[in-house]
């Protein structure tokens, strides 16, 4: 009886032996949302869209692909920061993390990311195959704490139909956008007598992101050095008020939309009240399918370009993007491993990321034919070069873009002169940082 | 039978009460409506403008979609197990609380009772990181226990009983004592049944309160089998689900609503006594 007893515990420790040590699991935490009903147990990268659905399907082919590691996915409300400064403060923070770069330096800077110069390394990833605007964005001290994932940024939506009635379209029909100031405000008043609708459609109600973000790329177009001292923003100069100038005589002539909410301004330009939405590159999906319909105010009538260039010393755009993070943590060599795996799966499947409307951060991706025959991604393509973020050493980048655009947004809509709306985000801005 | 008379005038002006209820009844219940349409609507078509609210099709996608999520149960599950036993904990501490509080003597009793009520001044937020430490010492994160225990200490509900059984003649207390009955059972036997308003009061507003809770459960549910459904249908948003993902949107309020509204149905009378502030006598 002993013995028969002593047999079947062998076997059975047996039996369970290679269950219990068999795989290794990474924790990943992300925002996008959860779509298990559609996606769950989808594998045909190819066949999903938009970001949750690419996401899901990418990581249930990774598992797919690695029999030995698990990938158990935590979905957060976005962005989630609340949440990981409480799993980092208990000391429970998962392995593997979406953030967006202008959040890492918050947490870089406390020492809280794992650098990732090796793990990559191990891969056969160089700091070289990233875009410029990627790989800049995620080199904290010399060091990467990132896998950069995407970049997105603020675009100029077209309705080419409306474009048309206002007689804004070329000889090789594309649409006629401004490339200063002066024709801003010509194409727009031409724009509005044409079609008594506005040139532009703004978020500009309960919002404080679209301002500053605006903003950034206006003060990067005229090569401002506006944050030469990470930990002061300087706003006192005349880059500053010409960039505000500007957007308060787009409205003040009345060549914006007013009073729209981010779901409002969306809507807005998909019923075609308005000529181009300043919104960003993840709506080029969503616009482009509905431009596929019949009978619909975009139908066969949908482009997208970069913001255009307003002043004339430099030709860039404010952008931000998301990457992988690995919080500081306890693990063995071999969950290394497996997330270097990861990553390098995640990397060598950009371009399907880039499906989302976002723009890839591979540079190879860029110039591959897949991409570039992808809707209208050849127009925005040169973003992946002209993009730019804040100084990587800038913390707080949230909170100051909460305040940037509550003072912009005072300016813009007449309740502060821009001369008192400029003076009081620097004194806001710096007290914050001052404070840290 | 007794037959009702009422007057023209009378009538009249009940006519008229009974429209202004009405219309405001409309009001207040359009929200509600709004989001029920939103619910039944194609994300697609509501990116577009929100009016496809009042023409066909209807769909119940949102909600297949939502049911499909291998996860909603357990978080409706964990919702439930949080609701459920803060409700039981806090009244049987306040009960207690109240009764030693109205009834008993004992030293430090009137400074103990003002701490206690300076509990009502502190937000959560000032004792938020303390609490959170405090958890982690005790690896009380992502548990049930960890999501019942910081809300059990209910200053309000404290009051609230205390308050209650201070109403109660002590005459109750005294015929009951000539019974030779100990001090407990005068608490469980004699008064706490006469406290029934009370603790229905309290329960109805603390299941109400835990269920909707959401700062909490963020911070300490961090693994997502132990989210609340709070916690879980907002972590199921995609980025833009204001725009591209409204009619899931509603469909998830819907969802999560729906036991607070079967609450409210099945205790109407006592919430209506509560928020009119007839428990306290």
């Amino acid at each position: 009886m002993k013995r028969l007893l002593l047999g079947t515990t062998a076997i059975s420790v047996l039996a369970l032996s290679p269950i219990a040590n068999a795989n290794t699991t990474i924790e990943l935490q992300r925002f996008f949302g959860a779509c298990d009903a559609e996606y769950g147990s989808s594998i045909d990268v190819s066949a999903a869209v938009g970001e949750c659905g690419i996401i899901t399907t990418l990581v249930n082919k990774f598992e797919a692909d690695n029999p030995g590691i698990d990938v158990k996915v935590t979905t957060v409300e976005w962005p989630g920061y609340d949440q990981l400064n409480a799993q980092l403060a208990s000391r429970s923070a998962p392995d593997v993390v979406s953030m967006h770069y202008s959040a890492m330096s918050d947490y870089q800077s406390r020492g809280l990311l794992v650098p990732l110069d090796s793990l990559l390394k191990e891969q056969g990833i160089q700091a070289t195959d990233f875009t410029d605007a990627a790989i800049s964005s995620v080199t904290k001290e010399d060091k990467i704490y990132a896998l950069p994932f995407d970049n997105w940024t603020m675009l100029f939506h077209v309705n080419t139909n409306l474009m048309k009635q206002a007689g804004l379209i070329d000889k090789n029909d594309n649409p006629v956008l401004p490339t200063n100031r002066d024709e801003l405000f010509a194409q727009g008043q031409q724009f509005k007598n044409a079609t008594q609708q506005p040139y532009l459609i703004q978020i500009s109600a309960n919002e404080t992101a679209a301002y500053a973000r605006i903003f950034y790329t206006l003060m990067m177009q005229q090569d401002s050095k506006f944050f030469a001292d990470p930990s002061r923003i300087d706003l006192s100069g005349e880059d500053a008020k010409a960039a505000l100038t500007l957007m308060k005589e787009i409205v003040n002539k009345g060549l914006s939309s007013q009073n729209l909410d981010y779901p409002a301004a969306v809507s807005a330009f998909a019923n075609g009240n308005g000529g181009i939405a300043v919104n960003g590159t993840w709506l080029i999906g969503s616009y482009d399918a509905q431009s596929k319909e019949a009978n619909n105010a975009l139908s066969d009538g949908y482009r997208v370009f970069p913001v255009p260039q307003f002043f004339s010393q430099k030709d860039a755009t404010y952008a931000d993007g998301h990457g992988w993070v690995v919080p500081r943590g306890d693990r063995s060599d071999e969950k290394m491993a497996a997330i270097g795996k990861l990553f390098k799966f995640l990397y060598d499947n950009d371009y399907e990321w880039a499906r989302t409307g976002h723009l890839p951060t591979v540079k190879k991706v860029i110039t591959s034919n897949e991409f570039t025959s992808l809707p209208h991604r050849s127009d925005i393509a040169k973003i992946t070069k002209t993009g730019q973020a804040l100084p990587a050493e800038v913390l707080r980048q949230f909170a100051i873009q909460d305040i940037l655009g509550e003072e912009l947004g005072s300016a813009v809509n007449g309740n502060k002169s821009i001369d008192d709306a400029l003076k009081t985000a620097q004194y806001r801005i710096n007290d914050l940082l001052e404070n840290i | 039978m007794k037959t009702l008379r009422y007057s023209p005038e009378h009538l009249t002006s009940n006519r008229r009460l009974f429209w202004i209820a009405a219309a405001l009844g409309i009001i207040m219940m359009a929200p509600v409506a709004w989001i029920i349409g939103l619910s039944f609507k194609d994300n697609a078509e509501l990116l577009r403008g929100t009016e496809a609210v009042f023409s066909l099709p209807y769909t119940l996608v949102n909600y297949t979609n939502i049911l499909k999520s291998s996860s909603v149960f357990g978080w409706f599950m964990n919702s439930m197990i949080v609701a459920v036993g803060q409700t039981f904990g806090v009244l049987l501490l306040s009960s207690l609380a109240g009764y030693a509080f109205a009834r008993l003597e004992f030293p430090f009793r009137k400074t103990l009772f003002i701490i206690v009520l300076f509990g009502l001044a502190v937000p959560e937020q000032a004792v938020i990181i303390a609490r959170h430490q405090m958890f982690n010492w005790f690896d009380l994160h992502n548990t049930h226990i960890g999501l019942i225990l910081p809300n059990l200490s209910s200053a309000f509900g404290v009051f609230l009983m205390t308050q209650f059984f201070r109403a109660i003649p002590k005459e109750i207390d005294e015929a009951a004592m000539l019974d030779n009955a100990s001090t407990f059972r005068i608490f469980w036997k004699v008064l706490l049944p006469l406290t029934l308003p009370a603790q229905a009061t309290l329960g109805i507003f603390t299941f109400l309160q835990a269920w909707n809770d959401y700062w909490w459960p963020l911070i300490s549910a961090t693994k997502a089998d132990m989210y609340t459904l709070t916690i879980g249908i907002a972590s199921s948003q995609t980025n833009f689900a204001q725009s591209e993902g409204l009619g899931f949107l509603g469909a998830q309020a819907v969802f999560a609503s729906l036991p607070v509204v079967i609450v409210y149905i099945f205790f109407q009378r006592h919430i209506v006594t509560a928020v009119s502030g007839g428990a306290v006598k």
